[in-house]
């Protein structure tokens, strides 16, 4: 026993070896009769020129095209016009009702419904929420962002479950789309939000359906999911009593998928969450926009107060929908109707004692003292502190001595080199399949003449990465050694794992000020709960057994994580350093807003100039990059996003 | 059968759904106005302080004195025109001249009407501290900013000087301009204006010399004294060609501009934000207690209005 | 004899790339499992099998496992689509029925028992046997009344309001042998609905079973690869090997005659006194033993002629219905038990 499970480890690298250097002969064999060619036509260190495509003057003409036509071209007017008309009618429709049935009304209608749904102490810790929002003043932001999540939410419901039910059923659609959504998860949000607001102008109803296109993918991919994992010994037995095809969908494949379903939704909720705070930037309004601005102004406090209601509504909404996705539903229905009926009373009371707006004499002011803290700190710690000195000075350190080589280290190599490192570790760590996705996507990039910001861009997801993995994996071993530890962590983690992206932009701000090294900052924060957890549930699956039998030889806790642990969860580790791009690469991005530069400046300045040809230019590199990234990290197997 | 009625109840949707009537999305407000009753005013708020202050007093005035709730939605300039036209914001209050949005707004679709003058002068161009011109003069004429471009350089900006510019949003020329008057510097993007100032501030605080884009009216000056570079002369139409630049900005009087429907039918609060015209040294003392003092736009809109009931009583004559 | 209730002929299911041409081509069909599968990629799960299952009778399909006997039974239903052969019910040609004929058999004629039940988790006790009865259409009244009926029939009152995972396998196998009953089928299939059970309760399940069957008398198909269940429970047992039928009789005969080597060494340690009838151990009664004395039936077991032989001290008889058909003595029932005596085929 023991020495099967000492020599399998030892025997994988082994034959991994054989193949690795097969791999990479082939490889070098291309490389040597490609390169002198590329490089006699087109002799360059950065993209040749020649090998560009100029988008500028088309996407230009385009969007002037649709700013022209926009009120008068039939397409517009019979098919845009009216989805942009339904979006703006149900948000409104949405936003009036909550606002007719108060603060005290909407507090006590989420509270009832965390209590039917997930019990005593989620009603509690809703309410609690709810009442926060309106203690800081924002209340009616935070129901303008509700409303805008309602509709996007129902929205992304319906088109993920119908993509999901055709994907379930249908093996030739399942063929089609599961690639799709696939490549849609890895890809940064940031992305989305050009094309929409191409067509739609800035505003609500191009914010909606960023949010609906980022958000139903989950949805889509679970319900697939689901229906395709049903028990078929159930399916069979009800095939076997002669249910047609739409009872069997009906009365058992649905039913059976409630779990997956439900995880969907709670991941549809949640990146929609995220998404709607994001598309402050195109004009979505609510809490996001007040992030947004107080971020222009890096008012730290007043991010913190529209930062907070954000974490707070995420943390609910992620507890509840998870508590009734893990509910068996056996709960009487009977308290139902109770539920309504006393938050439709207090709606009412509310609103005979004419308290439907939230009183502004209750608001606290949080912005002062924490900008008074954040004033104190810039003072203190932000630089010259004696020894360690201060966090800019780390952030100006980290800038000069990490970011710069590495960005001008990537900007020195040829580009073709750059394409080969990236097939070889494409194709090391996937299949040829992916490899060849990698480099076109990666040639694409130099296509369309963003080479340069892309590889500034990469410098930065690089060193974030390096960061995150290295911390995420020490704190991961951590957790999976100690009991206690990864008690202690499980909440915290919990809690980081909900929040949206535009969240952690604003500590980093007052910490290391403006410049790439927040921006990598705050990617690191943002990627880290996802690696650390991947790592601890790696670790702990190891066989135990064979775990048991290196003890049994006498092995140190050092050598049974060395040549045990670790080796066995290679696809766990592998997977976290996939996970860990992803995110890292989404937040890196919006590191555009404080001053990371590079493509995310692109799009933000795309956006701010309404020149919507950098903007497109630079979303779709995005989109290279974020393929590119997740080609080459990705393992055999992958799992759902964050959120999960 | 059953795929005929589904294709027959999607072509029956789809009829009634398009095919009733036209929908302009163009003329939708956004869905947060004018909730419960109220009459609804939406004005954009740029990112700068200045923008900021013409809000809040016009906020504030439009609030307590004609009664009206007042939405304000952060959008910057050139989208801001796309959205002004949409009537989805009803008024840009500081514009610094768009001119190519004003050809296709105001003049062929006729969407947008311009509100009159700010009643402040904006002037752009690029600023070195006084206490390094005062040791170094001749870095005031741009022919001489090579031989300095040694002192202005910075992790961010690499071998060359930097020159800082703001908020990816602002009217810039800056990067043509380097090009075209041969220097050897990089413009360096500090993202927002609120990180420029962060920056400028702490250069002042260890006496760095710095080349950055500012402009005028600017509270800041009164923090960080600065003094203006000369670039070569501003003549006009010498910027028409966004790529052939050479020139110096001009300088702009800031303008005001309305949606054109609610220029018409906007009532009282059109005729306010069409009168409403006030002084740099106005704007700055609002700019000065929302940047410096802290204090909320609100409560500053507030202390300015409680001193110069003269300026604003004019505005609601 | 009446017609038989399932007759199979000739059946044939391959899975693999064009499975249709191998039950056709008689080059193929003879091949064994491992070269038909490097020739043509298929592998033939039941190969030519034929039989009839008469009405009342328990006729048991026993087999090792992949011995094509769990195919066999979807086959009848169709739940797996055959590849070439007949298969009628009452004379109806299965394989002819269009989608609303083979729903009407499933819903009405046929109903079965899986090994792991298959029950819908998210449903109560009474809701899961009362699911076949939804899916005929029939009211929520009637069909609950009628339900409960069942539950209580199989043993399950009081736990009507459960769901599938509050109770034990042998709980939820009886759910699931309720719900194959509510809608009251001409036959029961049972795809070896005890392996997943304790042994205790697996011998429990049996024992309703023989009862259900003595009751009601209605056709059973049971599928199990336990010899001794199939001895148990079965009239007639069809014993597979790599989709062939090898030997198909009572259980008397597979033990005493078996058809070849396989089928010996596979009942080799049957107790065959448990299993043989007297017949084999009798020889013809001489006049005065035909006479008088104690007797047993000639469907009683060797064991239990044994205990009678040892009681009387001597020769019993054996009677049939007043008409004494011989007898037997501790020399003829030793030689059964060793396995000694003279095959004879029985009547």
């Amino acid at each position: 026993m023991a020495t099967v499970t000492a020599s399998a480890p030892r025997a994988l690298p082994a034959v991994l070896k054989n193949r690795v250097i097969a791999k990479l002969a082939l490889l070098a064999l291309a490389a040597a009769i490609l390169v002198p060619l590329a490089n006699a036509r087109w002799a360059s260190g950065s993209w040749p020129d020649a090998l560009t495509v100029d988008l500028t003057q088309p996407l230009t003409s385009a969007s002037d095209w649709i700013i022209d036509n926009r009120d008068s071209h039939p397409l517009f007017l019979y098919f845009f016009g009216h989805i942009s008309n339904g979006v703006v009618l149900s948000v409104r429709a949405v936003y009036l009702a909550l606002l007719t049935i108060g603060w005290a009304g909407v507090t006590a209608l989420g509270a009832f419904l965390a209590w039917r749904v997930a019990g005593v102490r989620l009603a509690l810790g809703t309410a609690a929420a709810f009442l926060a929002c309106g203690l800081l003043g924002m209340w009616v932001p935070t129901m303008q962002t509700l409303a805008l999540m309602v509709v996007a939410v129902l929205a992304s419901v319906v088109v993920g479950a119908l993509l999901g039910l055709a994907a379930g059923l249908s093996d030739r659609m399942d063929r089609a789309l599961r690639p799709v959504l696939d490549t849609m998860q890895v890809l940064p949000a940031f992305a989305y939000l050009l094309p929409v607001v191409l067509v739609f102008g800035i505003g609500v109803p191009a914010a909606v359906l960023a949010t609906v296109v980022y958000a139903a993918p989950p949805m889509a991919r679970l319900t697939a999911l689901g229906l395709r994992g049903a028990d078929k010994g159930v399916l069979e037995a009800v095939e076997s009593l002669g249910a047609t095809s739409r009872q069997r969908l009906l009365t058992a494949r649905i039913p059976l998928a409630r779990k997956e379903l439900l995880l969907g939704l709670n991941q549809t909720i949640m990146m929609a969450l995220s998404m709607a705070v994001i598309a402050s930037v195109i004009g979505a309004g609510g809490l996001g926009d007040r992030v947004y601005q107080a971020l222009a102004s890096v008012d730290v406090g007043a991010a913190l107060a529209a930062g907070i209601p954000i974490v707070l509504l995420a943390v609910v909404l992620d507890r509840v929908t998870a508590a009734a996705g893990s509910g068996t539903g056996d709960r009487p229905r009977a308290g139902w109707p109770y539920a309504l009926a006393a938050a439709a009373a207090v709606a009412v009371a509310g609103r005979l004692l004419g308290r439907t707006e939230w009183p502004d004499a209750w608001n606290v002011n949080i912005a002062e003292p924490v900008n008074r803290a954040v004033d104190w700190m810039t003072a203190h710690l932000y630089s010259g502190v004696p020894v360690i000195g201060g966090t800019a000075d780390w952030a100006g350190h980290f800038t000069t001595w990490v970011l710069d080589p590495l960005r001008d280290g990537l900007q020195w190599l040829p580009w073709w080199s750059v394409l080969l490192i990236v097939a070889a570790l494409a194709w090391l760590i996937g299949t040829w399949r992916t490899a060849l996705t990698a480099v076109l996507a990666m040639a694409a990039i130099g296509v369309l003449g963003v080479w340069e910001p892309s590889l500034d861009t990469l410098s930065q997801v690089l060193a974030a990465v390096a960061v995150t993995l290295v911390l995420g994996f020490a704190t991961g071993i951590a957790a999976a050694r100690s009991e206690r530890f990864e008690r202690a962590l499980r909440p915290v983690l919990d809690v980081f794992q909900t929040m949206p992206q535009f969240v952690y932009l604003i500590p980093v701000v007052a910490l290391f000020g403006v410049g790439r090294a927040p921006a990598v900052a705050a990617a690191v924060v943002y990627a880290l709960p996802a690696v650390v957890r991947i790592t601890a549930q790696g670790l702990r699956q190891v066989d135990p057994a064979a775990l048991e039998s290196a003890r049994s030889l006498g092995a140190t806790s050092g050598q049974q994580l060395r040549q045990v642990q670790l080796p066995l969860a290679r696809r766990s580790l592998l997977l976290a350093v996939n996970q860990g791009v992803v995110l890292v690469l989404a937040v890196v991005i919006i590191g555009g807003l404080v001053g990371g530069g590079a493509l995310g400046y692109d799009v933000v300045f795309g956006l701010a100039q309404g020149d919507l040809a950098t903007g497109l230019v630079a979303g779709a590199a995005i989109v290279c990059l974020g393929l590119m990234l997740d080609r080459v990290t990705q393992p055999t197997e992958r799992r759902t996003k964050k959120g999960a | 059968m059953r795929t005929r009625t589904s294709v027959m109840a999607a072509v029956a949707l789809l009829a009634v759904t398009t095919g009733c009537g036209a929908a302009d999305m163009t003329k939708q407000a956004s869905p947060f106005a004018n909730a419960r009753g109220a009459k609804t005013v939406t004005l954009s708020v740029q990112s700068w302080v200045g923008a900021q202050a013409n809000v809040a007093v016009a906020q504030y005035l439009l609030e307590h004195e004609l009664g009206y709730r007042v939405d304000t939605v952060q959008i910057d300039e050139v989208p801001a025109w796309d959205a002004l036209s949409q009537g989805r914001v009803d008024a840009l209050l500081e514009d610094w001249g768009h001119p190519e949005e004003e050809q296709r707004y105001v003049k062929d679709k006729k969407t947008i009407v311009n509100g009159g003058d700010l009643g402040v002068t904006g002037h752009i161009g690029w600023f070195v501290p006084t206490y390094f011109a005062k040791q170094h003069p001749d870095v005031t004429d741009w022919k001489n900013l090579n031989k300095y471009a040694d002192q202005f350089r910075t992790p961010e900006s690499g071998g060359k000087g930097q020159l800082m510019d703001g908020s990816p949003s602002y009217v810039t020329n800056d990067k043509a301009l380097v090009t075209n008057l041969d220097l050897n510097y990089q413009v360096v993007f500090a993202g927002s204006e609120a990180a420029q100032i962060t920056q400028i501030k702490q250069f002042a605080k260890a006496k760095k010399p710095f080349l950055t884009y500012w402009y005028t009216p600017q509270w800041l000056f009164k923090k960080v004294p600065m003094t203006e570079v000369k670039l070569p002369e501003y003549k006009e139409g010498c910027d028409a060609d966004p790529a052939k630049v050479a020139c110096a900005y001009p300088h702009t009087p800031l303008q005001k501009y309305l949606n054109a429907d609610f220029a018409k039918d906007g009532g009282a609060a059109a005729r306010f934000l069409k009168k409403f015209n006030w002084t740099t040294e106005d704007q700055n003392e609002v700019s000065l207690m929302i940047a410096e003092q802290k204090l909320s736009p609100e409560e500053a809109a507030k202390k300015w209005v409680d001193s110069h009931e003269s300026t604003w009583k004019q505005w609601l004559s | 004899m009446s017609t038989p209730v399932f007759s199979v002929d000739g059946l044939w299911k391959v899975f693999g790339p064009k499975a249709d041409r191998v039950p056709a081509d008689p080059e193929l069909t003879a091949l064994p499992a491992a070269e038909l599968r490097t020739r043509t990629g298929c592998t033939a799960a039941v190969r030519d099998v034929s039989f009839g299952v008469r009405k009342g009778e328990v006729f048991v399909v026993m087999g090792l496992s992949g011995s094509g006997k769990s195919t066999l039974v979807r086959c009848l239903t169709r739940l797996i689509e055959p590849t070439a052969g007949t298969i009628a019910i009452d004379g109806e040609d299965v394989r002819a029925m269009d989608k609303a004929r083979l729903r009407e058999l499933r819903r009405h004629r046929a109903a079965m028992v899986f090994q792991h039940f298959g029950l819908l988790p998210h449903r109560t006790v009474l809701d899961n046997v009362a699911y076949g009865l939804e899916i005929q259409g029939v009211g929520r009244a009637e069909r609950r009344e009628k339900a409960a009926e069942v539950v209580a029939k199989v043993g399950l009152t009081g736990l009507e309001q459960r769901r599938p995972g509050q109770l034990s396998g042998g709980q939820q196998q009886r759910v699931g042998l309720a719900r194959a009953l509510a809608v009251d089928p001409e036959v029961l299939l049972f795809d070896e609905p005890f392996s997943a059970l304790d042994p205790l309760i697996r011998r429990e399940m049996q024992e309703e079973v023989v009862r259900l069957h003595r009751d009601e008398g209605r056709t059973m198909v049971f599928i199990t690869h336990d010899l001794n269940e199939a001895l148990k429970l079965g009239d007639r047992i069809a014993l597979m090997r790599d989709g062939r039928i090898v030997q198909l009789g009572t259980p008397e005969e597979i033990v005493g005659s078996p058809a070849d080597d396989y089928v010996r060494e596979f009942v080799r340690d049957v107790p065959r006194e448990q299993v043989m009838t007297v017949r084999t151990a009798m020889r013809p009664a001489s006049a005065e033993e035909a006479g008088a004395g104690p007797a047993v039936a000639p469907a009683a077991t060797v064991s239990e002629a044994i205990e009678a032989v040892a009681r009387n001290g001597g020769p019993v008889r054996v009677v049939d219905a007043g008409r004494c058909l011989g007898v037997v003595d501790s020399e003829g029932l030793l030689g059964v038990v060793a396995g000694t005596a003279p095959r004879k085929e029985v009547a």
